[in-house]
Parts: structure tokens; sequence; C-alpha cells
């Protein structure tokens, strides 16, 4: 229950006013400044439709009533930042995408969107791959995991394409029926992503309007080099004999994915002016591999990820997902107060002690308690992050994951306001 | 341990697969060099269990037994394999497909003499029911990533429930970020934080030293 002399600081505020003092919240946090309150940042995911009586799939697929269901939740909760679903299916039906599935496609139209990650790659691939990533990823990768752009394996090697005898004589070739099909599914593809990007720029505009700071995964999305040979190359089984069978070409194929990731990352900054890029983790963390194999496969390739968007002046913001508790470490090794980690379930905490100093800190809600726990609960834990986590500042309030499905909208109401209550500075 | 049980435990599966080639054409009994298998697995759930291993050796310590077995298999007259633990019904619940906690938790629970049946992925309640009347399992062990999974395991504890066999069997789960709270929303008995505390449920649950909604770990 709240307490009964609270009144939300953020009534009666205007939209300015607020977008302002909300942005500066996090541009303090980011900092490892002390801000004036810590600022709490709902990724709503699937609650919204939840909430508001849409379907999953409506969600995903429909920008209007997201923006719609935003806004509600957002005139209802009143935190600093606020989120929906980050993605939209056009672009994987549009290609066949056999990697996702996605409610109403697949899944129930209230089923939770999912990755169905497959040894798309195979370890007999790494010599083809480490010669030349895009022309094996083009015409061997694609068909296989796109089914409407199968016609696409019939390109000429991209080398000869490109440079063949007098330059553009192999273009006849791509008149191939199957082929130009696969070419028509890419122009299809690349305006529905298009329209999903605008309309995703037109969400943020509009929240802004209303006075909500930038919702915090906004930026380039890239992945740990091994991550990305991990879920959409080798899958977790064939990464995880990788390192035991074939090390020497894992590494090599690193080296390469990182140099076109970071490449891709400081173009897409530079271009939109939104220096942040979006690093979710996958198998780095405690359960996944030993120390050892970290320091060998995982964590040097991390480390130089982040160190080249913090020299490029971006932010990496890296979802530290599961349990990092082991090797919390090594991220001291990190430049100061140049990038921040959501933590999923790692003991907040501990990761205070360890790398309070070094980055800013989010997560420390879990799901679980905004779901099935009691406002007591909410507000004890709540108030015990906000004075030890956040402590010094440098700490956003958020869940340990970027969505909020089945938790309890009077409990987030708790939530928010006991944030709001302990999280002030003095 | 023999020189097949170490290359095996330590991971060398090239010398591992010879070593069992060598001693089958060596006229050792087929029945033997799996016994050496089994131990080998033994030893390398124990290496799990310390944090010596992780997910990686348990995929290839699989990999090589199923090399093993294959080239054991055409020695074999029909040597009835009877497992006498106690049974386990496992799978993860209706509308999540994620199925690596769930493997791990498998393969733990078989190297310490568990008959495991595992029903994959995205099982329904009625699945899980049907085969709890089949099998008559002791224990059975929901597991989930998503938390959309919370709601799915309350389901099927409340159809097992609904069915009338909740007092014929303990349930545990586990996966993703399930702790006391989605223990207690879902009905289950316990949940269990790794694979190993999916192990020490199960054998409390079966040697009749039940400590039910004590949660390991």
């Amino acid at each position: 229950m709240p307490t009964k002399t609270f009144v939300d600081p953020d009534v009666g505020r205007g939209p300015a006013q607020l977008y302002a003092e909300r942005t500066k919240r996090f541009a303090d946090v980011y900092q490892l400044k002390q801000p004036d309150r810590v600022p709490i940042q709902l990724g709503f995911g699937y609650m919204l439709a939840e909430m508001y009586g849409a379907t999953r799939q409506e969600q995903h697929e429909s920008a209007a009533r997201e923006l719609e269901m935003l806004e509600k939740a957002g005139s209802y909760f009143q935190p600093d930042s606020i989120m929906g679903l980050f993605n939209n299916p056009a672009v994987s039906l549009a290609v066949g995408d056999r990697m996702t599935k996605f409610p109403g496609h697949g899944l129930d139209p209230n089923g939770s969107f999912q990755f169905v990650e497959g040894e798309y790659m195979k370890a007999e691939d790494y010599d083809a791959f480490i010669d030349d990533p895009a022309d094996w990823g083009i015409r061997k990768y694609w068909p296989r995991v796109f089914s409407e752009l199968g016609g696409i394996g019939l390109l000429p090697p991209l080398g000869m394409a490109t440079f063949g005898v007098y330059g553009l004589y192999t273009l006849g070739s791509l008149a191939a029926p199957p082929l130009a099909k696969a070419l028509r599914v890419m122009a299809h593809a690349v305006e529905a992503q298009a329209a999903a990007d605008q309309r995703a720029v037109q969400t943020v505009q509009r929240m802004a309007e209303l006075g909500f700071g930038p919702p915090t995964f906004m930026g380039a999305l890239i992945e740990a080099p091994f991550d990305l040979m991990s879920d959409t190359l080798r899958g977790m089984r064939g990464i995880m004999l990788d390192m035991h069978r074939h090390p020497d070409k894992l590494l090599a194929a690193q080296e390469k994915v990182l140099r076109f990731q970071l490449e891709y990352a400081i173009n897409w900054c530079n271009a939109t002016g939104i220096k942040v890029a979006f690093i979710p983790l996958h198998r780095g963390s405690d359960g996944f591999m030993s120390l050892a194999q970290f320091e060998k496969f995982y964590w040097p390739q991390l480390r130089a990820m982040q160190v080249g968007l913090v020299e490029a002046g971006i932010m990496p913001f890296v979802f530290y997902e599961g349990v990092w508790d082991q090797r919390l470490t090594y991220l001291t090794e990190l430049p100061k107060g140049k990038t921040t980690g959501l933590f999923q379930s790692s003991d907040i905490f501990k990761v205070k002690r360890v790398v309070g100093d070094t980055m800013c800190i989010m997560g420390g809600m879990p799901n679980s308690l905004l779901q099935a726990g009691t406002a007591q609960q909410v507000r004890d834990l709540t108030k015990r992050l906000c004075q030890e986590v956040g402590k010094g500042g440098g700490y956003i309030m958020s869940v340990g994951v970027g969505e909020m499905e089945g938790c309890r909208p009077d409990l987030v109401k708790v939530w928010v306001d006991a944030t709001k209550e302990y999280g002030v500075y003095n | 341990m023999n020189k097949l049980v170490q290359a095996i435990t330590d991971m060398r599966e090239e010398e591992a697969l010879r070593t069992a080639k060598e001693m089958l054409g060596s006229g050792v009994s087929p029945v033997q060099v799996l016994a050496d298998c089994r131990e080998a697995m033994n030893a390398v759930g124990e290496k799990f269990e310390k944090g010596e291993y992780f997910v990686s050796e348990l995929i290839l310590a699989g990999e090589i037994l199923k090399s093993i077995s294959a080239e054991v298999r055409p020695h074999l007259q029909q040597t009835a394999q009877t497992r006498q633990g106690p049974k386990v019904l496992l799978g993860t619940v209706k509308g999540d497909i994620h199925d690596i906690g769930k493997d791990i938790v498998s393969f733990m629970l078989d190297v310490n003499n568990f008959q495991v049946t595992d029903l994959g992925v995205d099982v329904a309640p009625s699945v899980f029911v049907e085969q709890i009347k089949q099998l008559q399992p002791p224990v059975v062990a929901l597991s989930g990533f998503l938390t959309l999974s919370f709601t799915s395991m309350k389901e099927t504890v409340e159809a097992i429930a609904a069915a009338g066999l909740r007092n014929k069997v303990k349930i545990m789960i586990g996966g993703g970020t399930v702790d006391e709270q989605v223990r207690s929303y879902a009905g289950a008995d316990a949940f269990g934080k790794d694979a190993m505390a999916a192990v020490e449920l199960a054998k409390q649950w079966t040697e009749g030293k039940i400590h039910a909604y004590e949660n390991v770990r």
C-alpha cells in the first residue's frame, strides 16, 4: 500500500518540463552522476496487450494500437521512460524467416514471440565463412534460413558478380526466375522493414511529446561476436562443440564478425545521431561456459567491441542476460562511465559493489515479484534497491528483462510510486 | 579409471572413440564398454556439479556417447538394458520452446539413474496428464524460460489436479527466472535453480524423505 502522504511529484508538470527532467535523469545516470531521482523505465512488452485487451498479434502488427496502449499506460503509471515491443513480424514474414515465430503466425495469436535456433551453418561451412562471410551468407545461408529467398543461391559468386568481366555482364544471370523472385521478395521486405522502422520512430517521437524520456534500448542492435556465431549461425549445440573441436576457426570467424558489426554500429549511430549500441548477450553467462572458455572465446571479443564503440563516441547498452555473478570482475576492465548494463538475474547488490563505479546499472526488480508478490514486498525491495543500488547515482530502476507480461498493474503502480518516493536524492 | 573412462571424462573425443573400437576389436564385451561409458558419464556429471564442466562438456560427452553406442550396437545381442531407477516425467510447458535447461536436467537425472521420459517442448497440460496416467511417475518436472511459462506451469498443475492425480506426483519447476514466487503461483511442490537441484529434489522425493515446499538451493 502506498504511503498516504505520497503525492506523485510528476503530476501537474507539463510534458516539455517532464521530458527535459526525465531526459536529464537518464543522461546523468549514464555518466555515473547522481540525478535528482532514480529514473524508472517500464519495458511493458506484452503487458500492454494484457491490460488493454488486445491480442499479442495485434500489438506486434498494429503500431497505432500499440501507441494508443502506450499512451494510456504512460499517463497512468508515469514512468521516466516507457517501451512496448520492439519487433514487428513484417520483414520476417516477407522473407519466410525460419528463425522466428510470431503470435498469429505459427503460434497462437496470444503466444510469445520466440526465436527458433538451429544449426543453419554447419561445422563444414567455417572455411567458406571465414574466407568470405558475405558471399557464403548470401548464397548459402539465406536460402537455408529464409524460405522465400531460395533463389538467391543462384547468384554468381559475389566476387564475379561484382568484378566480372567488364563489370556488369553477369547481371543477365539475375533474370533466372527463382532468383528474380527472390530479388522481388527482398525489395518488398526492405519496404516492410523501412515502414516498421518509421512507425517505431513515430512512436518514440509521440511519447517524447507526451513527456517521456527516450527508451533505453534504442540504438544500433549488434551482438557479442560469440553470440552472433551461436544465435543465428551455429546454434547452441554447434557452438558448444566448436569450442572443443574447432577452436581456431571459431576465433577466426569471430574476428570477422566483430569487424563488420562495429562498422555497422558506428555508421548507424552517425546516421541517426543516436549514439547508443544495444548488445543483448546470451551465451557468456555463468551457466553456459567456464571462466576459461569465457576468457578465450567470449570476453576479449566483447570487450574489444565495447571499447571500439566507446572510442567512436557510442555508449554500449549491454543486456547481461542470465547470471553474471562469477564474472563481474571482468566488467571492471571496461572504460569507466561509458557503458550501461542491464542485469537480468545477477545479484544486483553484488553488481553494484563490483561494477558500480564502472558502469550505469539497470534492473533489480524481479518480474515474479510484480506477478505474485505483495504490495509490501514490492515497496520493501524498491526501497532497498534505491538505497543500495541507487547509492550515489548510476542506477536505472527496471525489471531484469525488457518484458513485463503477467505483471499485476496494481503492483507496478506501487513500484513506480515507491521509486519516486525512495529514489529521491538529497 | 580405465583408459576409455579417462578419455571420455577428459573430453578427448578421438581417443575415446579409438579406444572403444580397440576394446571391441580385442573381444571386450560390448556390455563392458557401455558400463565404462556410464562410469564416464557419471564422472562428467560430477564435474558439472562441481562447476568444473559446463554445457559444452555435457554436449560433447553426449556426442561421444552417441558415437561409441553406434560402434557397440552391432556387437550387442539383445542385452536387455533395464533401468531400475524411479521415473521422472519431464517437459517444457505449453507455449515455450526452450530446451537447453530441460536437456541438462534430463542428462543429470539420467546419469543419476532416474528413468527420464522427456516429452520435449511446448507440451500441453493434457499431454502431461495423459503421460502421468500411463507411466505413473512419482516425479514430474516442468521447465520454462519465458515469463509466459509461469502461467502454463500453473495450468499444467491445475490440469493434473483436475484429473485427480495431484497427490500421486511431486511436481518441480525450473528454468529462467523461476523462484519461490513462481513456485507458489504455479502450485508446484518445489523449484530448483539448476540441474543439480532437480536431481536433489528427485532423490528426496523418491527416497521417502519428502520435504514438501522446501526449496533446494
